[in-house]
């Protein structure tokens, strides 16, 4: 098997035919009041730091500022990233390593997609970057709508939310 | 088959006299019973129709926990999971559902809980 170049700097590492690595997908949410320039710099160096030990990025999303469904350290908002990635066994303590030493970053999630992917057949998607929510600067912290709107059939009741009161009650 | 051996069971506990007329008698009105309780099962206690797995249904829909939209289909307005007896998942998607919430509960993009704000 030939050897992953680990040149720190270049785009991804050439992999051999057949090389099975795992496929990770992480989600990070950062800072929402971050500069594009600066989210885009984390972002770049994830990448690097993927590319490094010789795993292979596959897609980037960038979802832009949406809105959290709790307050995330005295946000209502961050910028979410999505990466999906390839990589051993050491990829997701490593880029997780690093995404805690970025202070920026205020959450992440790492889920396994799938196990034993070739890497050398495995297409790069190109990266997405969507707008987000739209920018409400009144009650940012509020819900606009709630949760679980979804109808049942009249039978909420026996779901036994404890101390929950009717919406008219007193 | 079962009724068989339930009779069985029964006319032995009885015992030895009389076994055959008593048993005869008794199984008649089980079956009528067990009529009734057949129908019960099958019109249901009053509540509407027999609920379908969204994502048995439609077998292009996949559980993801990035898709906050259509978990939120499966939480209650305070937040919690809806239980199966009321989303009418098989077993195999509520679980599905039930960790795709719990993902998304991670990453902020459901809720673990909602204030209720008056």
């Amino acid at each position: 098997m030939q050897q992953i170049e680990t040149q720190s700097s270049g785009g991804p590492p050439q992999h051999a035919k057949g090389t099975m690595l795992r496929e990770y997908e992480t989600i990070f949410l950062v800072r929402p009041d971050l500069a594009e320039d600066l989210v885009d710099k984390i972002v770049e160096r994830m990448r690097g730091i993927v590319h490094r030990d010789g795993g292979k990025v596959i897609k980037v999303e960038n979802w832009g500022k949406k809105k959290t469904a709790y307050e995330v350290q005295r946000n209502f908002r961050a910028i979410f990233i999505r990466f999906l990635y390839l990589g051993g066994t050491g990829a997701v303590a490593e880029f997780e390593r690093n995404l805690r030493m970025t202070d920026d970053v205020m959450k992440y999630q790492s889920v396994k997609v799938a196990d034993e992917v070739d890497a050398s057949t495995r297409a790069v998607e190109a990266d997405v970057k969507l707008p987000g929510d739209p920018e409400m600067p009144e009650r940012a912290g509020r819900e606009p709508e709630g949760f679980g709107a979804a109808d049942f059939g009249g039978r909420r009741d026996d779901l036994g939310d404890e101390g929950e009161l009717p919406p008219e009650a007193e | 088959m079962s009724d068989m051996k339930r009779e069985m069971a029964f006319g032995d506990r009885v015992g030895g006299a009389g076994r055959a007329g008593a048993g005869g008698s008794r199984g008649g009105s089980r079956e009528e019973r067990g009529g009734g309780g057949d129908l019960e099962r099958g019109a249901g206690r009053g509540f509407g129709r027999r609920k379908v797995c969204r994502y048995c249904a439609d077998k292009n829909l996949k559980v993801d926990y990035k898709n906050a939209a259509d978990l939120k289909y499966f939480i209650t307005e305070r937040g919690k999971i809806v239980p199966r007896r009321i989303s009418g998942n098989c077993a195999r998607h509520q679980r599905e559902v039930a960790t795709a919430i719990k993902r998304g509960r991670q990453v902020a993009l459901l809720p673990f809980t909602v204030m209720q704000h008056q």
